[in-house]
């Protein structure tokens, strides 16, 4: 009877994860299958899901319609700069809350942790300000300087460093090491997985972002290949859905292929249990 | 070469003193135990010797200069934690140099040294092991090895045994003797166990409640007690204690001093009372006796045809009985107390 039991219950668990995983996959396979139709496929009544000839022109088409090249470049250099500035800053900062004591450390994290708590669109209007002040938009800059840091970032590296015992630094500090060899040297290798899922959220946030280089910028020159994914829309005229997807398949592949290389790091940051 | 002078030292957490105008000189390359109960301050003290949890005030010298001032890095201190504190990321070899290369020693010297700790320790074989591949023995191994390639003058260690298993326990505890024999210079060892402290120290300080309670030998401290602590904490099974007089003395025996017959010992303070349990260990029998007021402890060398439940007389010579007084301090020979004291033992029932 157990047994019996036990089985119907993975039964139903499988099921229920196929059930969770088709509403997440569907969409994406839906825009793959799209950015391969032809266009009667696309306008067509019935659904395809399966498009009869693999429309592979789709995609040059789409990179054609758009200065690709230069949004992925423009893209690419945000993401490097918000990522190398934000280990710069953040994991310094994380450490300190970890592991040091200091008056007001207490009052400043949880300043951090509302910052953490309030949406971009409350603060974008004084940030815009300030950038104009300095003379930054419609530059790179104003899409890097604002993200810099991080509330969330700070806090999932604070966790893990939280997680390194005292006697390491301690004994770190015995062979004399300085408070930035200890960081480098023993925090972070340490804290591998959630080092690489901070990049990896951070990476994929910005990516992805288009509010923001939307509100800071006037110009292709420095426009990421969001603005350029939906610009595809308008240069179009009429919608044709088939290199909108294919565009906006340029835009997911980079993510996918980071996210392959990384999900063993990123698994283990969520399901860590400490350090033996 | 390393002798630490401890002047006057204070130690609050908080509003809380651990450690109240603490004084201690431990002599340079003695073996010195720091040992008591948990919450003694024993690792405090040790902390503050290593700079990583720096005194509230009062001042540590080693060889004479103040170093309350100066970085854990350059105490001329090494220091063995208790979970080893090695460095997960880094193998074998690089946790053993670590100190070193923050200390700008050249490469081939540092190759030469870390080669040499590593034979002091036996860990030629495993040197470009990941920690996560030793064994809780060889960890130690690691920790002992990154303490002596510095080469300090002092060796600080906070209960290094602590997370092995006993048979490997005895074995290091033999090792760090030997070690100590070969390097030649201070060892101040941490530890809650008294047998760890008797079988290594030349010098015990045993403490209680942040105060030093008895410095002396091991022997000394175990045939000599200054306080009803120290005869109470050193010793196991632990002194045999009575009230008498009112309550304000106590008279106490070790067991292996204690006398246990059938017939009633004659010119000995005495008790009787019942059997409760006899433990044969082989190369000796420990008897615990129940009488009038507590359980009391004898252990016996030889074989006798005592049984559990029999009615017996427990006994203890007058040279083997430590008195002390209501403040708990020894009631020594010279104390004029002593005579009329000894009277009353002896009269007891």
């Amino acid at each position: 009877m157990y047994k019996v039991r036990k089985r119907i219950g993975s039964v139903i668990s499988v099921i229920l994860k196929l059930i969770v995983s088709f509403i997440f996959i569907f969409p994406f396979l839906w825009m793959l299958s799209v950015s391969l139709q032809s266009d009667a496929e696309t306008q067509s009544m019935s659904l395809t899901l399966i498009p009869k000839v693999l429309q592979f022109q789709n995609y040059v088409n789409a990179w054609h319609s758009a200065p690709f090249p230069l949004y992925i470049r423009n893209s690419l250099l945000i993401i490097v700069g918000i990522v190398v500035l934000q280990m710069l800053i953040m994991v310094p900062a994380a450490y300190a809350f970890a592991k040091m004591e200091f008056k007001g450390k207490n009052i400043l994290f949880g300043i951090i942790l509302i910052a953490f708590m309030m949406p971009i669109q409350i603060r974008f209007i004084p940030i815009y300000f300030m950038m104009s002040d300095w003379n930054l938009i419609d530059t790179l800059w104003s899409q890097i300087i604002p993200h810099m840091t991080d509330a969330f970032g700070i806090f999932l590296l604070r966790q893990y460093f939280m997680q390194v015992p005292d006697e390491l630094i301690e004994a770190a500090k015995l062979d004399k090491s300085t408070d930035l060899q200890i960081m480098w040297k023993i925090m972070l290798p340490m804290s591998r997985p959630g080092v690489a899922s901070v990049i990896l959220l951070s990476f994929v946030g910005h990516w992805n972002d288009y509010f923001w280089p939307l509100v800071m910028t006037n110009s292709d020159a420095v426009r990421p290949i969001t603005i350029g994914v939906a610009r595809l829309k308008a240069t179009e005229g009429s919608l044709f859905w088939n290199t909108i997807m294919a565009g906006n398949m340029f835009l997911v592949i980079p993510v996918l292929i980071i996210y392959f290389f990384m999900a063993r790091n990123i698994i283990k940051s969520f399901t860590y249990t400490g350090i033996k | 070469m390393g002798e630490i002078v401890l002047k006057n030292v204070t130690k609050k957490f908080g509003s809380n003193t651990v450690i109240q105008n603490l004084n201690l000189t431990i002599k340079d390359g003695s073996f010195t135990v720091l040992v008591g109960p948990s919450g003694c301050g024993k690792t405090t003290l040790l902390r503050m010797i290593a700079g990583i949890g720096p005194q509230t005030s009062g001042t540590v010298c080693i060889d004479g200069k103040d170093i309350s001032e100066v970085a854990p890095g350059d105490r001329g201190v090494a220091m063995v934690f208790q979970n080893y504190a090695i460095y997960p990321t880094m193998s074998v070899y690089e946790n053993i140099e670590f100190g070193l290369k923050n200390n700008h020693i050249p490469k081939d010297k540092r190759r030469k040294l870390v080669d040499d700790a590593c034979e002091k320790v036996g860990l030629q074989e495993l040197k470009d092991r990941q920690p996560n591949a030793l064994s809780g023995g060889q960890r130690q191994r690691v920790a002992l090895a990154r303490a002596i390639v510095k080469q300090p003058s002092v060796f600080l260690m906070d209960e290094p045994l602590s997370n092995l298993d006993a048979k490997l326990r005895v074995q290091m505890r033999v090792e760090l003797i030997e070690l100590h024999h070969k390097l030649k210079t201070t060892f101040v060892y941490v530890t809650h166990d008294q047998i760890e402290a008797m079988s290594m120290a030349d010098t015990i300080v045993l403490m209680n409640e942040g105060k030093i309670m008895q410095m002396d030998s091991p022997r000394k401290l175990y045939r000599d007690p200054d306080n009803l602590f120290a005869a109470r904490f050193i010793g196991s099974p632990a002194m045999n204690i009575r009230r008498f007089g009112n309550e304000e003395y106590v008279l106490g025996f070790r067991p292996e001093k204690g006398i246990i017959s059938t017939q009633e010992p004659q010119g000995c303070y005495r008790t009787s009372g019942t059997v409760v349990a006899k433990e044969d260990l082989g190369s000796e029998i420990h008897y615990s006796v129940r009488d009038m007021y507590d359980d009391v402890s004898v252990i016996r060398s030889e074989e006798d045809d005592i049984t559990v439940g029999e009615k017996v007389w427990i006994g203890a010579k007058p040279e083997n009985i430590y008195l002390f007084g209501n403040d708990q301090l020894r009631i020594r020979e010279d104390d004029p107390r002593y005579p009329d004291l000894c009277r009353q033992v002896l009269a007891l029932q």
